[in-house]
């Protein structure tokens, strides 16, 4: 067996180091009178090495194990808290087992649980989402791998438990029992306690073949001891507790007895003697039900009194942070000494630290608002089209600034580190052997040493940031592309977004960074469009959108122009005086977008094909994305007119062409997915799923399509969007919450980028078609400014790649992004 | 007012008793009779109340004796069954009753009459009902 | 099939206490087969209502029918006759055909006569004893036909626990610990190391955990003529 300590408590010490151990059992009350643990707790303080809590025992009402597991903590017993499936789905249990460890309860004994029909509420909804052995399973991987049940990483502290199970050698059936044993040890079962042991001609045999299986080599077994305190007891225990085995020999020893109670005590004791002698026996757990007052009695005349000392006092974690509140709640004379003392040392340091971050974060949240005063300024000066008045405001600001504040982010710091390492050395130096109320000192500890590393960073970081703003003025590289033809508003041109960026971990001086920081748990695919090299990829990204300060986006979103396979019908004035130039022309209406647009990719939309509209068969199709084929090297999407059937049979026909382009054809409905997802894996394609906007349409269809082949990295979904005032927040929430799935909840099936047409419903609503005048003003800034704006929200929705109309949407979109995206430049 | 009424379910097989048999009986009697007391329905005994009656007497043939082997053992379930019923309505199960009758035993018959009469009329005046 | 039992009938006629004249619909369904909501169990109710209303001096009129099913919309159009004659519907159906009723007729006022239970089987006659959960992802091809979700009271998927004692549930003793059953089937068929297994918790979606389930075959959708956008 590892001697390596899995949680360092005293039973795990003591069983570790060979002794042979014995617990107890402590029965909260049926009521919240705390003082009723405390006085079961003194009646046993020196008889036992821990104890357990148990949890609503027989189903019934009781106060919470964990919240008796620390008054009896407090007594000075080192309790094992017993937790039952009956009670808590795999959530609650997860949660009361990072609570526990937390309060620094170490010892964990995992059950299934009296079914609730035996308990004082039979009507109550049995849970028993897990069974004993899944909760062990659990437990220890919190523990080991750091992952909840899920699959989820812990970020942080692990909840470190010494874990138990029962085992009932007496239930059938019996060839059975040391199976499941093995199947408790397996799943992380670190020692066991049995049903109470009468009859021990089997509960040897059991061992037995436990040692066969070198069960006893990998956990410890403590047998199980209830010193009978009636006749009546044993005789209702052999005939109406299922899974327990009494031989009549116990049953005639009570009746016979002058004295119950000293024959119970006696049985106690003759039977830890017997089981003492049995190899792979651990120690003993005493449950002397209702009736605690007999444990020292046991303890005493079987030889096993006085009991090992404990290495140290039980911590009481809780108490360090709010001190007062313990000494209100409790009268002084109940605080054992000891435990009160070692936690007050302590807490000077760690009050003082608490403020001073507690300053230190406060300042860098005023900071914090004062940059988006700034920023909010900034923007309303240039999407409402008022002169941007010295554009370099915003940002000189910022660096003006930033020199400032790390110093006092620093220096709170720095005062930190002096009251808190002084106790530390002073424990050290009191309490030597002692190793694990150090590390629970330390804990406060790791969270400083990284904010000491942090503030290094801090100072350096804002002398960079001049370079970077010079850099600002003379303009990104989307700007080289020189925009031709801006007959647009003057409002309509926005200036470049500042790049300099501060980093958060400065910003948020004082923070440790687990608390702000948390990055999803998965990538969304990349998936790859077009060859060569303006071949782009989308996706890749661990984080909701631009929170550059936790993870990575792998890939900035991608905006792709729309081009008509038909002279466009109703587009405003607004929009189409930007290509009336070349819009009989599909090649040339592509090669403007690209080459004096900066599209980045095109959309050929092909709504003529549609039977509603003009029917156009595949040979025009073909025709028109032969030409834009032709006429650009970025990647080519074709969109067909979202009639299930038409679609089919006229991509098919272009697919051909696409051959070896890696393009992307859609959409992709339930309806096609069958005869579309094979077209697509026949030519290499990557496929639009398009559904309507809903979580669970847009996951089955990624389950279909993957089902038929397609595989999800050749995959974007349409979530079908609303534009600004059509639905967008409706939008926006389903985006989010597919993303959030993906990212945070593992679910493989929706890890896929989202490519969204915003140009296309934009460009319909009437906001965006109705001519000039007074009340809602120009037409050209309104229709930009409402595709702008649903495409940045849909960006900061999760949004991947962009199908937009307006040049300058394109334009300012573009901007938006790179100053999105300041962090990573 | 007329007079209280009794309606008898009976086999045809256990007797042929007719309305002078039960002359001293003060209540109308009916009697309805099934090819086997086997197949008297729950819903036949239920229909006899809301035919006005306000006692039904079972009749079936005495254990062993059925023709049809188990009719009246079938009879005696659905009677169970339709007084559990009747307490659920809020009536009296007493005022239905399953008579083992010997085959052909008009006088048996008439003697099982008179005693439900006697507890209907129990019943009938604890409830203050004076008819 | 799906077992009920019918309701009391005090408590239905709290239901039906303002009305003059219901409806009472039976169906032919798995409650016929069942003897909770057939036509004998139409008869029956209806007379019981009736007789207990007019104990009461306030008659209760009832149409009487029976549906071959009300589980599917084809069936329920007798409904569109019979609803506007009374004023309100008491249907011995499951809960399945009173909810799809309301669904489709919202204006009937629909109300149940009998308690859903239960997935059972009818082992003897006058016997129903539940087999399975219908929690969407079927097990019981590796613990030999034998459910343990439905069957053990505390859905242990690592059983038996420590109170199966003489082949017995501890819960209810006059029936048999499923998993008990499980081992010895297992054992007879050398299939024991699967016990041997630990078995990972099990997924609740499919069982209804993750919100209403649904379940959807194109290929058998009545096909509509294309009626598409612009």
């Amino acid at each position: 067996m590892s001697k390596d300590l899995v949680a360092g408590s005293h039973l795990e010490k003591l069983l570790k180091e060979g002794h042979f151990v014995v617990t107890g059992e402590i029965g909260p009350p049926r009521s919240a009178d705390a003082e009723v643990v405390r006085a079961k707790a003194r009646l046993i303080k020196g008889y036992v090495d821990a104890a357990n809590i148990t949890d609503c025992q027989t189903a019934v009402v009781r106060m919470s194990s964990i919240a008796s597991a620390l008054l009896v903590m407090a007594e000075g017993i080192e309790p094992v808290i017993q937790m039952t499936c009956r009670d808590r789905n795999r959530i609650a249990l997860q949660a009361d087992i990072l609570g526990a460890s937390a309060l620094g309860l170490k010892n964990l004994l995992c059950l299934t649980g009296d079914h609730q029909k035996f308990g004082d509420h039979p009507e109550a909804k049995g849970v028993f989402d897990l069974d004993s052995i899944q909760l062990l399973d659990m437990a220890r991987r919190l523990r080991d791998e750091g992952k909840f049940q899920s699959g989820g990483e812990i970020k942080g502290t692990r909840p470190r438990f010494f874990l138990g199970a029962a085992a009932n050698p007496f239930a059938d059936p019996f060839e059975f029992r040391v199976w499941r044993l093995a199947k408790k040890v397996a799943a992380g079962a670190n020692f066991i306690q049995t049903q109470i042991v009468y009859n021990l001609e089997r509960f040897q045999k059991f061992m037995e073949m436990a040692r066969e299986m070198g069960l006893t080599e990998k956990v410890y077994i403590l047998a199980g001891i209830t010193p009978p305190k009636s006749f009546g007891m044993v005789r209702y225990m052999k005939y109406n507790v299922p899974g327990l085995d009494v031989p009549d020999e116990i049953l005639k020893r009570m009746k016979e007895a002058k004295d119950k109670r000293e024959e119970g005590i006696q049985i106690a004791v003759d039977i830890i003697q017997q089981v003492k002698e049995i190899p792979g026996i651990a120690g003993v757990h005493i449950m002397a039900i209702e009736w605690e007052e007999a444990i020292p009695e046991i303890v005493k005349r079987a030889g096993l009194y006085p009991r090992p000392e404990m290495a140290e006092k039980p911590l009481m974690v809780w108490a360090q942070a709010a001190p007062e509140v313990v000494e209100e709640k409790v009268p002084p004379t109940k605080i054992p000494e000891k435990a009160a003392e070692a936690p007050l040392s302590v807490d000077l340091g760690a009050l003082k630290e608490v403020f001073s971050a507690l300053h230190s974060s406060m300042e860098a949240l005023r900071h914090g608002v004062n940059l988006l005063h700034d920023g909010l300024a900034n923007l309303e000066k240039t999407l409402l089209g008022k002169p941007v008045v010295p554009e370099e405001e915003g940002p000189a600001e910022k660096p003006s600034e930033i020199p400032e504040k790390p110093k006092e982010a620093v220096a709170p710091a720095a005062e930190r580190e002096r009251p808190a390492e002084a106790p530390e050395k002073e424990r050290e130096k009191v309490e030597a052997e002692e190793t694990k109320p150090a590390e629970a000192v330390k804990e406060p500890a790791p969270k400083e040493k990284e904010e000491e590393a942090k503030p290094p960073e801090g100072p350096k970081e804002p002398t960079e940031a001049p370079p970077a703003e010079a850099e600002v003025a003379e303009g990104p590289k989307e700007e080289e592309r020189e925009i031709t033809p801006p007959q647009v508003g003057e409002e309509l041109i926005l200036p470049e977004l500042g790049t300099s960026y501060r980093q958060v971990s400065e910003r948020a001086a004082g923070i440790p960074e687990e608390v702000y920081k948390e990055p999803g748990t998965a990538f969304i695919r990349e998936v790859e469009i077009g060859k060569g090299a303006k071949a782009i990829k989308i996706g890749g990204t661990n984080v909701l959108p631009f929170h550059l300060f936790e993870g990575e986006m792998r890939h900035r979103p991608k905006i792709a122009m729309e081009v008509i396979d038909v002279r466009p019908e109703n587009w405003p004035e607004a929009l189409a005086k930007h290509f009336a130039d070349v819009w009989d022309d599909p090649g040339a209406w592509a090669k403007k977008c690209v080459e004096v647009y900066g599209a980045e990719a095109i959309n050929v939309y092909l709504i003529s094909t549609d039977p509603n509209y003009l029917d156009h068969g595949p040979e025009h199709a073909v025709k028109v994305v032969e030409k834009v084929l032709k006429a650009v090297d970025v990647p080519v999407i074709v969109w067909g007119a979202g009639h299930a059937e038409k679609d089919v049979e006229v991509l098919r026909e272009v697919s051909g062409l696409l051959a070896d382009k890696k393009s992307m054809i859609g959409p992709v409905e339930d309806a096609n997915h069958r005869a579309l997802g094979a077209t697509a894996i026949g030519y290499d394609l990557s496929v639009i799923a398009s559904s309507p906007i809903d979580v669970n349409l847009a996951k089955q269809l990624n389950i279909l399509l993957e089902n038929v082949g397609v595989p999800l990295d050749k995959i974007a979904m349409d979530p079908s969007v609303g534009a600004l005032g059509y639905g967008l927040e409706y939008t926006y929430s389903v985006m989010e919450r597919i993303r959030l799935a993906a990212l945070y909840a593992q679910d493989e099936k929706l890890q896929v980028p989202f490519i969204i047409n915003v140009g296309r419903e934009v460009w319909k609503a009437k906001e965006a078609t109705l001519p000039s005048d007074d009340l809602i003003g120009d037409q050209e800034i309104r229709g930009v400014a409402m595709e702008v704006i649903t495409a940045v929200a849909l960006m900061l929705a999760g949004g991947d790649m962009f199908i937009l109309r307006h040049p300058k949407a394109l334009e300012i979109t573009k901007k938006l992004i790179s100053g999105f995206m300041a962090a990573q430049n | 007012m007329s007079l209280t009424k009794i309606t008898i379910l009976c086999c045809h097989y256990t007797n042929e008793a007719g309305e002078e048999d039960f002359a001293g009986i003060p209540a109308c009697i009916e009697v309805r009779r099934f090819p086997c007391s086997g197949k008297i329905e729950v819903v036949d005994i239920l229909r006899a109340f809301l035919d006005e009656a306000e006692a039904v007497l079972v009749a079936v043939c005495e254990k062993n004796k059925c023709h049809n082997q188990v009719g009246n053992l079938r009879a005696e379930k659905r009677v169970s069954l339709t007084q559990s019923l009747l307490a659920e309505i809020g009536l009296e199960p007493q005022r239905l009753r399953l008579a083992w009758i010997p085959r052909l035993d008009t006088g048996a018959l008439v003697e099982e009459v008179k005693n439900m009469y006697e507890v209907l009329v129990d019943i009938l005046s604890q409830k203050g009902d004076t008819k | 099939m799906i077992v009920a039992e019918r309701k009391p009938i005090p408590r239905i006629l709290k239901t039906i206490e303002p009305f003059k004249k219901i409806a009472l619909i039976g169906c032919r369904g798995c409650v016929a087969i069942c003897s909770t909501g057939g036509d004998r169990e139409v008869e029956i109710v209806s007379a019981a209502l009736k007789l207990a209303r007019k104990k009461q001096d306030r008659p209760l009129e009832i149409i009487e029918k029976t549906l071959i099913r009300q589980c599917d919309p084809e069936y329920l159009k007798p409904l569109e006759k019979i609803a506007p004659q009374v004023e309100a519907v008491v249907s011995l159906a499951c809960g399945v055909g009173v909810n799809l009723i309301a669904d489709l007729y919202p204006e009937i006022k629909i109300y149940p006569g009998v308690d859903t239970l239960f997935y059972g089987a009818n082992p003897a006659l006058g016997e129903w004893e539940e087999k399975c959960r219908g929690c969407g992802d079927c097990i019981i091809d590796l613990t030999g036909g034998l459910c343990p979700i439905a069957r053990c009271a505390k859905n242990l998927l690592n059983g038996p626990c420590g109170g199966s004692q003489d082949g017995r549930c501890e819960i209810r003793p006059d029936v048999p610990c499923v998993w008990h059953q499980i081992y010895e089937r297992l054992k007879a068929r050398g299939e024991l190391d699967r016990l041997k297994e630990i078995w990972a918790p099990k997924n609740w979606i499919p069982a209804g955990h993750g919100g209403l389930r649904r379940r959807v075959r194109e290929d058998l959708k009545v096909n509509k003529p294309n009626k598409e956008k612009p």
